[in-house]
C-alpha cells in the first residue's frame, strides 16, 4: 500500500513541482526510467513470490538506474550512444516482459 | 567481441566461477545481472554463445531477493525507504512524461519555423530574380547609351535580334499553349505521371516546330535551362513546378501547332495521352507574355575594337 501511495504522490509531485532536469542529464532520463521499470517489475514479482526485501530493492533500483545511465553516457562519449541505449532497452525490455508474464501467471493463474 | 568473452567464461573457468560468485554474494555484495551459470552442463550446451539472452530470460528476478529471503528478513528496516523510492520513481515518470509532452509542441513550432524560413528564402529569391531582370534592362539601356558610333550600332542591332531568341528579354506575341498533367490514376502507377523527360521532349519539340520563345509555368526556357526531376517534383532552372504544367510557346500560329503535332515530340505526347490517359491540351493563343530568363547573366565582356 505504501509504495502505491508513494508512486501516486510522486507522480502528483512531479506534475505539480515540475522540477527542471539539467540539460546534460536529460538524454538519460528515459533510460533511467526503463531501468526503474525493470527494478519495479522485478520487485513486484519477488513480492508475489514472498521474497521481497526493501534493501535489495533499493540497491537494485539505484544501481540499475545508475548503470543504465552510465552505459548510455559512456556510449555517447565514444559515439555509440544510441546503439547502447537500444541494447539497454532490449535487455531490460526482455526482463520486464519475462517478469510481467510471471506476475500475470501468479496473479491470474493463466 | 562480447560473444567471445562470453564464450570463454564457461569453458575456461567453469569450475572456479560458481563458488567465487557464491562467496561474493554471501558477503552481502549486491551484484546485479551477474550470476553464476546454474549448472555446469550449460557450458557445453549448443546455444552456449547465447548465454547472455538465456541468462536474462532464466533469471529475470534479482537472485539477491531469494538470497536475502533465505537469510531471513529484518523487519526493523522501515517501510519508509520503499515509500521514498516509490516517490522518486513516480516523480521520474511524471517528469519524463511532462518533458516529452512539452517537447512535442516545441518540435512542431521548430518545424513551422523552418517552413517559414524556407518560404522567406524563396520570396527573397524571387525578389533577387526580379532585381536581376531590372538590372539586365538597365544594362541594356546603358549599353545603348554607351555604344555611340556606327560599328557599335551594328553590334547593338545584333544584340536586339538575338536577345528575344536566347531568352534575355521579356517577349510578347501570339503562340501556342499546351497544358499537360498526370493522368487521374497517377497515384496508382508512377508511370502515369509526367516525367522530366516528357517536358524535355515537349520543349524540344516546340523549338523544333519553330517556337521563338518557350516558357513552362512562367519559367522562360533558354539554351542553359535545365528541366530535371528532384524528388517528386519537376524543376525548371531548379525551381520546382506544380501541376498542371502550362507550356507556352511564342511562334507562328499558323504553322507552330501543326508542325509540333507532326514532330516526334507530338507523337510522343499523343502516345502518352492515348495510352496513359495523361492530360494533353493544345490550343492557339492570341497573346502570350513571357518573362525573361533571370538565369542568363553576363559571362563575358570585352572592349570593342575601336
Amino acid at each position: 500500500m505504501i509504495p502505491l501511495i508513494g508512486l501516486l504522490a510522486g507522480i502528483v509531485l512531479g506534475i505539480v513541482l515540475e522540477p527542471t532536469i539539467p540539460q546534460a542529464l536529460q538524454p538519460y532520463l528515459p533510460i533511467a526510467i526503463v531501468a526503474a521499470m525493470d527494478a519495479l517489475f522485478g520487485a513486484f514479482r519477488a513480492y508475489l513470490e514472498g521474497t521481497f526485501t526493501d534493501r535489495v530493492f533499493a540497491v537494485s533500483f539505484i544501481s540499475n538506474v545508475l548503470i543504465a545511465a552510465a552505459i548510455v553516457y559512456v556510449g555517447d562519449q565514444i559515439g555509440v550512444g544510441s546503439q547502447l541505449a537500444t541494447g539497454v532497452v532490449v535487455v531490460l525490455g526482455i526482463r520486464i516482459f519475462t517478469n510481467a508474464a510471471a506476475i500475470r501467471r501468479a496473479l491470474f493463474h493463466a | 567481441m562480447r560473444r567471445r568473452t562470453r564464450r570463454s567464461q564457461p569453458t575456461s573457468s567453469t569450475i572456479s566461477n560458481g563458488p567465487v560468485d557464491k562467496l561474493e554474494e554471501s558477503d552481502g555484495l549486491e551484484k546485479l545481472e551477474e550470476s553464476p551459470p546454474p549448472t555446469p552442463s550449460t557450458a557445453h550446451a549448443p546455444d552456449a554463445s547465447m548465454d547472455l539472452l538465456n541468462q536474462i530470460i532464466r533469471e529475470p528476478v534479482d537472485p539477491d531477493y531469494a538470497l536475502a529471503a533465505a537469510r531471513g528478513r529484518d523487519p526493523s528496516q522501515g517501510r519508509w525507504m520503499l515509500g521514498v523510492l516509490a516517490l522518486i520513481i513516480g516523480a521520474l515518470f511524471a517528469v519524463a512524461a511532462l518533458q516529452t509532452t512539452r517537447a512535442a509542441p516545441a518540435l512542431k513550432s521548430e518545424r513551422a519555423e523552418l517552413i517559414t524560413r524556407v518560404q522567406a528564402a524563396e520570396r527573397e529569391q524571387d525578389e533577387l530574380r526580379s532585381r536581376v531582370t531590372s538590372l539586365t534592362e538597365e544594362i541594356a539601356t546603358l549599353r545603348a547609351a554607351a555604344l555611340g558610333d556606327d560599328a557599335a550600332r551594328a553590334v547593338e542591332s545584333q544584340i536586339n535580334t538575338l536577345d528575344p531568341v536566347v531568352g534575355n528579354v521579356a517577349v510578347t506575341g501570339p503562340g501556342v499553349l499546351i497544358v499537360v498533367d498526370d493522368s487521374p490514376s497517377a497515384t496508382a502507377d508512377a508511370r502515369d505521371r509526367v516525367l522530366d523527360i516528357d517536358l524535355q521532349v515537349l520543349a524540344n519539340g516546340l523549338w523544333e516546330a519553330g517556337a521563338e520563345a518557350v516558357a513552362i509555368n512562367g519559367h522562360r526556357l533558354s539554351s542553359l535551362t535545365a528541366i530535371r526531376s528532384a524528388g517528386d517534383a519537376i524543376t525548371v532552372d531548379y525551381r520546382s513546378l506544380t501541376r498542371p504544367y502550362r507550356v507556352e510557346a511564342i511562334g507562328d500560329v499558323r504553322t507552330l501547332q501543326a508542325r509540333f503535332v507532326e514532330s516526334s515530340a507530338g507523337a510522343w505526347w499523343n502516345d502518352l495521352a492515348q495510352n496513359r490517359q495523361m492530360r494533353y491540351e493544345i490550343s492557339n493563343v492570341k497573346q502570350l507574355d513571357l518573362a525573361a530568363d533571370p538565369g542568363i547573366v553576363l559571362r563575358h565582356a570585352g572592349r570593342a575594337a575601336s
